[in-house]
């Protein structure tokens, strides 16, 4: 076996930092979108809103039964042709393919977190709603003030531990030619040829964020089981 | 606290012919009960008696089936549309405390005051410590639940209910869930929010606490108030058989 060079990943690491960046936002903005959007989709079950409550219980079943990879497809192939019968032209719209990255990663992400979240507000001890009724909390502060921030808490180890899933996902926008850590390190490797150090070095680098990560879901759980926030 | 004209008592909550079903269940049946401003009522009772589900269908937590309550003038009914009206002037205190796990103490009794009453941060704070204060827990403000005695978190819950300034207090056995020598302060506490002239319905089984705090005992028993009395009446000579059982079989 030839020797291993790492010198050649050292002239490349600024091309390789873009790369992580962008995976880093993409999980950014993945996480809030989701969480947010997810949160929503959540209470939405969570309330039984007639006919929107269904639709958003097919929704969540759907994306959570597909593979990313097919997601990331769809969205790329069929949302310009959606756009375009819908803006009447008939042409397909181009999205592009940064664009279709935040936006599916996102909707597929809230996916997975309204399931944390519906989950979560159904462990809630009824006790804390009836406090919150007999204090005369409107309906919006008793989740705003109480119930989401107990449920958020409970679930962060959870929650975090599918970003951190997230994270390793987002290296699937290879297959839409976007430059992630995957993809700088894959581009790298075709010019000089040392795929070995390449493809080591962003594992490494994986492993890092994610041990990192890791480590916070274990001090969230063990935070939250000494606070008596069992039910 | 409260105004107190001998003579002359208004009554603030109204029950007329109460029926509760649960399912098949019923848990009151024709209940009939009236709460005078500044009367102190003491319910008690076996299991299953009905006395936790009629206090709380006072503040509407439980909504009844048939017959009326009224309370601080405002019927109560399905169709209302301003239920936390009443709400705002009925303080309840649970068997199980349900604090706030995630706020402090000091936080648990400003949440409502800021957001139902809208008073300031700085307005609710003061109210607040004022309050702790007077349950002789002020020192604890800035812990969280989970760091308190069962004792010390029923205590904290007396005092976010009264941060709202209620005009009546429901108490929902407050001592069940505590250990043995946690009882006492809190019914000491209490006892000194009935000595300020607070109305109060207490669901309890602390017979020494009834005798010293109560204008009136009412006794149920499956769904209907079986007897009714002043203390010194109702434990001396109870005048119905099954009343007699009950206290011979829990005073011991």
């Amino acid at each position: 076996m030839t020797s291993l060079d790492f010198s050649v990943v050292l002239q490349a690491w600024p091309y390789l930092w873009s790369g992580l960046l962008f995976s880093l936002a993409l999980t950014a903005v993945a996480f809030v979108v989701g969480l947010v959007l997810g949160t929503c989709l959540a209470l939405v079950q969570h309330f039984e809103v007639p006919v929107l409550g269904k639709l958003v219980r097919g929704y969540v079943a759907l994306m959570r039964s597909i593979p990313l990879i097919l997601v990331l497809f769809w969205f790329f192939f069929l949302v310009p042709i959606v756009l375009g019968h819908l803006g009447g032209s008939g042409r397909p719209v181009p999205i592009g393919a940064t664009w279709t990255a935040f936006i599916t990663f996102g909707l597929f992400e809230a996916a997975y977190y309204s399931e944390i979240i519906r989950v979560g507000l159904r462990a809630v001890n009824r006790g804390q709603f009836e406090a919150c009724q007999a204090l005369a909390l409107s309906t919006f502060d008793t989740y705003r003030s109480v119930i989401l921030p107990q449920v958020l808490r409970v679930a962060s180890p959870i929650i975090l531990s599918q970003t951190i899933i997230l994270f390793q996902d987002t290296s699937l926008v290879y297959v839409l030619s976007l430059t992630d850590l995957l993809g700088a390190a894959s581009k790298l490797a075709q010019l000089n040829g040392r795929l070995v150090e390449m493809y080591l070095v962003i594992a490494v680098v994986y492993l890092a964020i994610s041990s990192a990560a890791s480590q916070c879901v274990a001090s969230l759980r063990k935070r939250y089981a000494i606070a008596g926030l069992r039910r | 606290m409260l105004e107190f004209a001998e003579g002359n008592r208004a009554s603030i909550v109204t029950v007329e012919n109460l029926v509760k079903r649960f399912g098949h269940f019923t848990a009151l049946n024709d209940v009939n009960l009236t709460v005078a401003v500044g009367e102190k009522i003491v319910l008690c009772g076996p299991s299953g008696s009905g006395k936790s589900t009629l206090i709380r269908c006072i503040n509407h937590i439980e909504k009844h089936d048939a017959g009326r309550i009224v309370v601080d003038g405002i019927e109560l009914s399905d169709r209302m549309t301003d239920v936390n009206g009443i709400r705002r002037e009925v303080g309840m205190v649970f068997q199980s405390f349900n604090l706030f796990p995630h706020l402090s103490v000091v936080e648990n009794c400003m949440l409502a005051p800021m957001k139902v009453r809208g008073l300031s941060r700085t307005d609710a704070h003061e109210r607040a410590i004022g309050l702790l204060r007077k349950v002789r827990i002020h020192d604890q403000a800035n812990k969280y639940p989970g760091q308190l005695s069962g004792g010390q978190q029923q205590r904290v819950a007396i005092a976010r209910a009264l941060c709202m300034q209620p005009k009546i207090m429901l108490f929902d056995e407050p001592t069940s869930a505590l250990d043995p020598e946690m009882v006492k302060e809190v019914l000491d506490t209490i006892v000194e929010l009935a000595k300020d002239g607070m109305t109060m319905v207490c669901v309890t089984h602390e017979m020494g606490f009834a005798r010293e705090i109560a204008d009136r005992v009412v006794f149920m028993d499956r769904g209907s108030i079986v007897e009714e009395a002043d203390p010194e009446t109702f434990f001396r000579a109870p005048r119905t058989e099954r009343a007699r059982d009950f206290l011979g079989q829990i005073i011991h």
